[in-house]
């Protein structure tokens, strides 16, 4: 019988490694593995870590807003969607979250569950913020499908800033504490953007497939002014 | 992908004599370089990061059996099947009899450079498959029958002319004025959402495996791969061996160093990691998934002098970067990958006879080198190619004894020096009219398009003693 092409490439990457990559076990493997440490980080546009997680929202044309408490988010998400659209239609996963918030009281009625096709806007709460990228990270499953992430019009995500983290490595650590070994959800999402395409032109236009607007809202105590420093980060750095 | 890159001469002399494909590739190569750069400055030790990559690449690579292992337990573990290919011919078969065992019609594709190098699309269509590409730059060159002529932007030597008409002539969508970008994306939106929809199985690439949980990086602005990886009921992944990284957060300086060298973002709009189907907590996600790992000769490449290749991350910046690229653009090169690095694997991958112009397309000027993000010395790995064509006898006779001459001068530097400190006086008084010379003898085939710069009269190595630098030696 022919050997099959598994057993044949192993045969080839043993060869190619010689004699003392193959006699080299396990833990001596994990040892040096660990003693090449991490990569450093890129640095931050500002020493704040919330303030740099908004300028590099604003920075991958994304739009903020703040709100004090669930409350105000609420009354945010119900005037973004009256502006955006004229209706207070949403479509948001199964997080309990999500579903504890008063959203009655800014007329917002929520369609819990997967967005279809035609829906304008899927709201997330996302499970951490990256300062260093101006990444949301969400991970599939009831509380936030993946294709909510992806079919609607626009793209409304609330994140905690307490949940707000410095670099991609401490997303990590956060993910791996959250997730216990084994029970990895099917996707680990990082959002960093609007969908977007520069391939006609080398023009970048929004909305390539998925979402054309990327708005994120900062739930906590955050000072009007720390946006607006964000703000001014953004312009003079340039996306 | 068939290969013509033993036409690369003739390719590069049609690129030339367009000009206007000329002017966009010269866009390219001041602006792509420009983003590159300012991602680097703003990241602050950039270079840290290049030498803490490669030394997790080189780790990999050694042990490469052992994580590879790793990632196939892992992998299964999460529920996916797992498949190895030897050959493109295997990856293409296996992906082929997935669809068939569905009973699939509709595939949808992302970006995936590995099956450009299979030709897995013509294998699905020949099978009565629809295949459609979904990334906007593949989707175009799909329409119009062409080839990627950049592994990051696949279209970019079409101008919006050309593809408004042959979105015009493709798309039955009545009278409209398709005039803006804008409008480009927004039809090719709407007939690719539909594909998304209605495709029965998903492919995808990877842009690293990560052996500690079996999951692959997906990194992409448009999110056509997410959908293709969310939407239909299989998913199939096509990767390759050298993808593998052992930890989450080496994919993670991987993709730090990709999305900066190939756009100059901090991070694309989506970066996924995709473990395996449904889980009992999903409500939506493929039902199967498939995992195909492709060797196609990289076992073969790892065995050799060349083995640094494998650490290239396909961010495309040594093709943005490199005058000859830039010069005669992505379809002179006659295969899947152009420009410096396609220089290296086009020959690796398929082989040296079919390629031997490849490893000539350099100046030797070093750029590609410096901003390689994976630390490849590209030049360095050029120039052994070229020596091993030399050796094998694959270039043209006239070169071969040309360099034979050159090199024997070398070797004997009192008569280089007197015979060159005899030629230099007299090109520059033939030339010292003009500035310049038209004709040259025995370079007819450089002065054929331009002319030879007239030389000052000295030579270095005359100054050089002039100035009392050098001591005389024995003999």
């Amino acid at each position: 019988m022919a050997e099959s092409p598994r057993s044949e490439i192993m045969a080839r990457l043993r060869a190619a490694a010689g004699a003392s990559a193959s006699a080299t076990t396990p833990e001596q493997i994990a040892r040096e593995l660990a003693a090449l440490g991490f990569a450093s980080a890129a640095v931050l546009p500002a020493a704040d870590t919330c303030i740099a997680f908004m300028a590099n929202v604003l920075a991958n044309k994304g739009s903020v807003e703040l709100a004090a408490d669930r409350a105000e988010a609420v009354r945010v998400v119900g005037r973004y969607l009256y502006n955006r659209f004229r209706t207070h239609k949403l479509v948001a996963g199964n997080d309990p979250r999500i579903a504890a918030m008063p959203w009655r009281d800014a007329g917002v009625l929520p369609r819990f569950g997967a967005a279809e096709n035609g829906d304008g806007a899927a709201l997330s709460y996302a499970r951490l913020g990256v300062a260093e990228t101006g990444a949301v990270v969400t991970w599939t499953g009831r509380a936030n499908p993946g294709r909510n992430n992806l079919l609607p019009e626009d793209h409304l995500v609330l994140i905690n800033r307490e949940d707000v983290v410095a670099t991609l490595e401490d997303a990590w650590l956060r993910i791996r504490q959250e997730l216990p070994a084994g029970s990895w959800p099917r996707g680990i999402n990082f959002i960093a953007g609007p969908s977007s395409t520069a391939d006609v032109e080398a023009q970048l236009v929004m909305g390539a497939h998925g979402p054309r607007r990327w708005h994120v809202i900062l739930v906590g105590a955050t000072p009007a002014e720390a946006l607006a420093e964000a703000k001014v980060l953004t312009a003079a750095t340039g996306p | 992908m068939k290969i013509t890159s033993d036409h690369f001469l003739e390719h590069a002399d049609a690129a030339l004599a367009d000009p206007d494909k000329a002017q966009r590739r010269d866009l390219l190569g001041l602006f792509m370089p420009l983003a590159r750069d300012a991602a680097a400055a703003r990241y602050g030790d950039f270079e840290a990061l290049r030498v803490h990559l490669k030394q997790v690449r080189r780790h990999t690579m050694e042990h490469l059996e052992h994580y590879l292992t790793r990632f196939e337990e892992e992998a299964l573990r999460n529920g996916n099947q797992v498949h190895f290919a030897a050959t493109p011919e295997q990856l293409n078969s296996t992906v082929l009899s997935i669809c068939q065992d569905h009973g699939a019609r509709r595939v949808a594709k992302g970006k995936s450079m590995v099956t450009e190098e299979t030709a897995l699309n013509d294998h699905l269509q020949q099978a009565g498959l629809d295949v459609i590409e979904t990334d906007l730059g593949e989707y175009i060159i799909q329409q119009a029958g062409e080839t990627p002529s950049h592994i990051v932007g696949p279209a970019l030597h079409k101008s919006l002319a050309e593809i408004r008409q042959l979105f015009l002539d493709r798309h039955d969508l009545g009278e409209r004025p398709l005039e803006q970008v804008a409008d480009i994306v927004a039809e090719a939106r709407g007939i690719l959402r539909e594909q998304f929809l209605q495709a029965e199985v998903g492919i995808i690439g990877a842009n690293a495996l990560v052996a500690e949980n079996g999951s692959t990086m997906l990194v992409t602005n448009e999110g056509n791969g997410d959908l293709c990886a969310n939407l239909p009921p299989v998913l199939i992944v096509c990767t390759t061996l050298e993808r593998i990284l052992p930890r989450v957060e080496d994919a993670m300086a991987l993709q730090r160093l990709l999305v900066r060298s190939a756009t100059g973002q901090p991070q694309t709009s989506y970066t996924s990691f995709y473990s395996g189907p449904q889980r009992d907590d999903d409500v939506d996600g493929p039902l199967e998934t498939h995992i195909i790992l492709l060797d196609n000769k990289r076992t073969d490449i790892l065995a050799s002098d060349y083995s640094e290749i494998l650490d290239c991350i396909r961010c495309g910046a040594c093709l943005n970067h490199c005058p000859i690229y830039v010069g005669v653009g992505g379809h002179a090169y006659g295969w899947v990958y152009p420009g410096p690095m396609g220089s290296v694997l086009t020959p690796l991958l398929t082989s040296l006879e079919q390629s031997n112009d490849l490893p000539n397309a350099c100046t030797s000027c070093g750029r590609c080198a410096e901003i390689c993000p994976a630390n490849i010395p590209l030049p360095d790995l050029l120039r052994d190619l070229r020596q091993e064509e030399s050796q094998r006898q694959l270039n043209s006779p006239r070169w071969r004894r040309g360099l034979r001459v050159h090199a024997w001068f070398l070797r004997h530097p009192a008569l280089y020096q007197r015979l060159s400190g005899w030629l230099m006086p007299v090109l520059a008084w033939l030339g010292k009219r003009r500035g310049s010379l038209r004709t040259l003898p025995f370079a007819a085939g450089w002065t054929g398009t331009r002319d030879f710069p007239a030389p000052e009269g000295g030579t270095f190595m005359r100054q050089y003693r002039k100035r009392g630098k050098v001591r005389r030696r024995r003999g």
